[in-house]
């Protein structure tokens, strides 16, 4: 290794050390995605609180890693859960297997799934990359409160 | 469903003709829509069924262009003649297409999913390959409450409905109930009841199957899988000895949904199954079904694992000389394993013997040229000797209704009114005298081209005389076949492998046995029940029940065994018709329970004589190997479609004779396949359980001083049965008496002998 090898290496360095740092102080700052990237998947309500998962499995259907399960139960008058006439009692998404290929979202009739930017997706367990309904599920909006009849406020 | 019918293209009146350029041919007759798809074209349908009788055209999806007519013509009802030039791609027929379906949208709503026939759907499929792709329908679609219930196991979906009329024609056609028609018109039509009230029917299912779009669905599956969900198995049924050809569907390991078969078999069903067959597996899930072994001692019931459960078993029956005890629905491998552990030396010398009707008296008969279901449609008569196939083999009924749609004659005599008698002549004949009916009909069956003669097995056996002058009619007629309405599920297949009625009771009794194995066997609910709780209060030794249900012996017997139901084990039945066929595993069942063969095989393990077999089919193969009437016969061979099976000599005991005289009532025993201890457990079914009466003619009520609805017992000279409401039906024979045999808490098995669905009974008002 001659001298000149040192100084071209060297020069790299030094050369480097001037420039801005390209990485990130994660998980403080994050790195921004693209807009259309596909991410950890939400399902979605309706403004009135209703989910619009209707359980028809068409995203079972077009999932190609087959990570989805959905069991279908029928709304009734007293347990009103989506807008349909069913709605899914079981939705599960085996992260672990998922590919992030989105065509879930591409299949739903209902626009109820989505892939979204969250990308932190580790657990400690590998039961645990299952997510249910309930992880995946937007949080029911606050109504507020009705005015029954009669009432003052 | 197979919505094109069979095309036999080696007919002998073969036309030809131009389809779409090219030269096909077919039968003279065969309607255009059959010999095309013959020739690898479909033509899109919906109304048109084979199944359901001569075509309708109702909903015009099926035009095509034929040289020649005007206009366009419906492929489904317009048969095919020399020469005939059809185009079924020109562009006057794709529009028609696009038509039809356009219109047969406009109305249809978006409702794939939630449609429980989203993915199975002729509606989607046809839109997807011959619609026109796109809607110009912007207009608000008619509105119906969402699914009102047609009857409590199906639902309708009016919006959906495309008014094909196939559940119409099913039920006033095939069924022949004549509860279903189309109200109002146009857009405002709709499927109903003539009376508005729920379309209770024993095969009101098969609507379900043949609705091409989401209009009548299952309730018991409703929402609960999509097609991409679950996996289809071809199975048979198991609930009464006619053996129709199923598909089980499973979900996560559990049975979902009963159908038809996509490919009818249509020497057995023909793609029909009655609603017990279709809902009745609920009963696998009910609470007395035994999920876990109980070993019962002194200091109570312990539950145990089916490790142990199989080890107790084995120590209990070490050094014992024991008896094992078959049920009518055994499979032919249980049998086989059976009679195997008791020649082979795992248990020296067992007696087995079955429970079920003795009916080797009949073996002349039997031996006559045999018929299955699918010849009846053929026949131009129908002859009905005893019995009430419609209560008893349900879907022989369909059967008799359409040979008599399509002209034969329908005749007959016997002691029991039933459902098929108003289509033809009937005579009423007195218990043991059925031959005096038979002498009525020995002329028709001589002159028709091809008698079919359906006769009851339980009947005959009881009927020495009748089985010899049904044995003559037989072989005065050439061309007459005659087919056996059985009486217990599996009882050709036992018999076949030569198990007999006879012998264990009468072990036991002489205390020639120590140990007794029952194998989906409850004496104490069988005909004789009496009896043998008496054989069973003086036996001393250990009892084990081989069961699926909790019954009178698994709360008997010393230790239990949970066994798999039809629904969840590998086995081969034998039908009435002697047609072999394989049941297939639709449900893992209990974790805790294990098919009967593999408990026997475990058995014999711990015995210490491991068998040569390990799984059901090798344990088939073996049995097979030994028994004439199945040599030759593989599992391969048996398929999908079954195969009948040989003949075997005939050595089983038969019954006493029993006849009526003025002075005794005779009691004969109905198993009434609705009415049955099944179908009362069964939540599915619930609405359509038939009650236990005693049926008698008003004037023998009268002469014994009962009033409908009284209650009675009956007294014969081997017992009594319990309590039951006694109703008046003048149809019923003087003097005799029409009982509900297996019904809940099985009530008039005590009157009955052994082996005998017949017996001279007292009766006593309570
Ligand atoms: S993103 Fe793709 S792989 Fe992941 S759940 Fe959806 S369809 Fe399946
Ligand atoms: S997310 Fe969409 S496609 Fe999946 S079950 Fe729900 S409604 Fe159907
Ligand atoms: S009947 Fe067929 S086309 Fe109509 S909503 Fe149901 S699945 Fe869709
Ligand atoms: S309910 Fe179904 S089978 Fe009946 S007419 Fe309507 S579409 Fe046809
Ligand atoms: S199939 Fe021909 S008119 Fe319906």
């Amino acid at each position: 290794m001659s001298v000149q090898d040192q100084i071209k290496g060297f020069g790299i360095t030094f050369r480097t050390m001037l420039q801005k740092p390209l990485t990130l102080g994660y998980p403080e700052v994050k790195t921004p995605v693209f807009p259309r990237f596909r991410g950890r998947h939400q399902l979605w309500r309706y403004d009135n609180g209703l989910e619009k998962c209707v359980g028809c499995s068409l995203c079972v259907a077009a999932c190609p890693a087959d990570c989805i399960r959905v069991v279908a139960e029928e709304n009734t008058q007293e347990h009103r859960v989506s807008a349909g006439e069913r709605y899914a009692r079981i939705y599960e998404i085996n992260m672990s297997r998922c590919i992030f290929c989105g065509y879930c979202e591409v299949a739903c009739p209902f626009d109820a799934i989505t892939l979204e930017h969250s990308y932190e997706l580790s657990e400690r367990e590998r039961d645990l990359m299952v997510y249910t309904k309930d992880m995946l599920l937007t949080p029911a909006p606050k109504q507020p409160p009705l005015r029954t009849e009669g009432q003052r406020v | 469903m197979a919505d094109y019918a069979p095309v036999d293209l080696a007919a002998d009146n073969l036309v030809t003709f131009e389809l779409n350029g090219r030269t096909v041919s077919a039968p003279a007759g065969t309607m255009l829509v059959d010999a095309a798809y013959a020739a690898g074209v479909e033509i899109p349908i919906f109304c048109y069924e084979p199944r359901l009788g001569p075509p309708i055209g109702a909903c015009r999806m099926c035009l095509v262009e034929i040289e020649g007519m005007r206009g366009l013509q419906t492929a489904c009802s317009t048969p095919v003649t020399e020469d005939m030039v059809v185009r079924t791609n020109s562009p006057m027929a794709k529009d028609a297409q696009d038509g039809v379906l356009e219109m047969l949208l406009a109305q249809h709503p978006l409702d794939c999913p939630v449609c429980d026939k989203g993915g199975e759907c002729p509606l989607q499929d046809r839109t997807f390959k011959f619609g026109p792709g796109k809607s110009r329908f912007i207009e608000p679609k008619r509105h119906f409450p969402k699914p009102i219930e047609l009857s409590s196991r199906i639902a309708l979906d009016r919006e959906r409905c495309i008014s094909c009329f196939r559940c119409v024609r099913f039920s006033q056609d095939v069924a022949q109930d004549g509860q279903l028609t189309m109200q109002e018109r146009g857009a405002r039509s709709e499927i109903t009841t003539f009376t508005g009230d729920a379309y209770e029917a024993r095969f009101s299912g098969n609507i379900t199957d043949i609705c091409p779009v989401g209009a009548l669905t299952s309730i018991p599956y409703r929402f609960v899988a999509r097609p991409w969900d679950i996996t289809n198995t071809p199975s048979v049924c198991g609930s009464c000895p006619v053996g129709c050809n199923t598909e089980l569907t499973t979900r996560d390991g559990e049975l979902k949904r009963i159908t038809g078969r996509d490919t009818p078999n249509v020497a057995v069903e023909e793609g029909w199954l009655c609603d017990k067959g279709r809902w009745g597996y609920d009963i696998a899930m009910s609470p007395n079904r035994l999920s876990a072994p109980v070993v019962r001692e002194a200091v109570g019931d312990r539950t145990v694992s089916i490790e142990d459960g199989v080890a107790a078993a084995a120590s209990l029956l070490t050094g014992r000389r024991v008896g094992i005890l078959l049920g009518g629905a055994v499979t032919l491998e249980e049998a086989g394993i059976a009679l195997d552990l008791a020649t082979n030396g795992t248990l020296d010398n067992a007696v087995v013997a079955r429970l079920g009707v003795a009916s080797g008296n009949c073996a002349p008969v039997r031996a006559a040229t045999g018929a299955q279901l699918g010849d009846i449609d053929a026949a131009d008569l129908v002859v009905i000797v005893g019995g009430d196939p419609a209560a008893q083999q349900p879907i022989v009924e369909l059967r008799v209704r359409k040979a008599r749609r399509f002209g034969a004659r329908v005749i007959g005599c016997g002691a029991r009114p039933h459902a098929l008698e108003s289509l033809g002549d009937f005579t009423r004949t007195a218990p043991g005298h059925l031959a005096d009916g038979m002498m009525g009909l020995a002329d028709a069956i001589s002159n028709a081209a091809r008698p079919v003669v359906l006769w009851d097995e339980a009947d005959l056996a009881s009927d020495p005389g009748a089985i010899a002058a049904l044995t003559a009619l037989l072989a005065a007629s050439p061309h007459a076949t005659q087919l056996m309405l059985g009486a217990d599920v599996n009882g050709v297949g036992l018999s076949a492998l030569g198990v007999s009625t006879t012998g264990l009771f009468e072990a036991i009794a002489a205390d020639e046995v120590d140990a007794v194995i029952c194998v989906h066997a409850d004496p104490l609910e069988a005909a004789g029940s009496i009896a043998w709780q008496a054989v069973f209060d003086g036996f001393r030794g250990p009892v084990i029940a081989i069961a699926t249900y909790a019954s009178a012996m698994t709360e008997r017997a010393d230790l239990v065994l949970p066994a798999l139901t039809m629904w969840e084990q590998e086995g081969t039945l034998v039908s009435m018709t002697h047609r072999a066929q394989r049941l297939r595993p639709g449900a893992a069942g209990p974790a805790q329970a294990a098919a009967g063969w593999e408990l026997l095989i475990a058995i014999a393990h711990h015995l210490g004589h491991p068998p040569a077999y390990r799984t059901a089919a090798s344990a088939f193969t073996h049995t097979v190997a030994s028994h004439p009437a199945f040599f030759g016969m593989t599992t391969d061979l048996i398929g999908t479609d079954g195969v009948v099976i040989g003949a075997w000599p005939a050595d089983d005991v038969s019954p006493a004779a029993i006849v009526a005289d003025p002075d005794h009532l005779v009691l004969v025993a109905t198993r009434d396949t609705f009415g049955d201890d099944m179908t009362a457990r069964s939540h599915a079914l619930r609405t359509a359980v038939s009650a236990p009466v005693l049926r008698m003619h008003p004037a023998t009520a009268q002469a014994l001083w009962l009033n409908e609805h009284d209650h009675a017992v009956l007294i014969s000279d081997v017992g009594s049965s319990s309590a039951l409401p006694v109703l008046c039906d003048a149809r019923v024979a003087e003097g005799l008496i029409v009982g509900p045999l297996g019904a809940p808490g099985s009530p008039i098995e005590g009157a009955l002998s052994r082996n005998q669905h017949q017996a001279i009974v007292r009766v006593e008002r309570t």
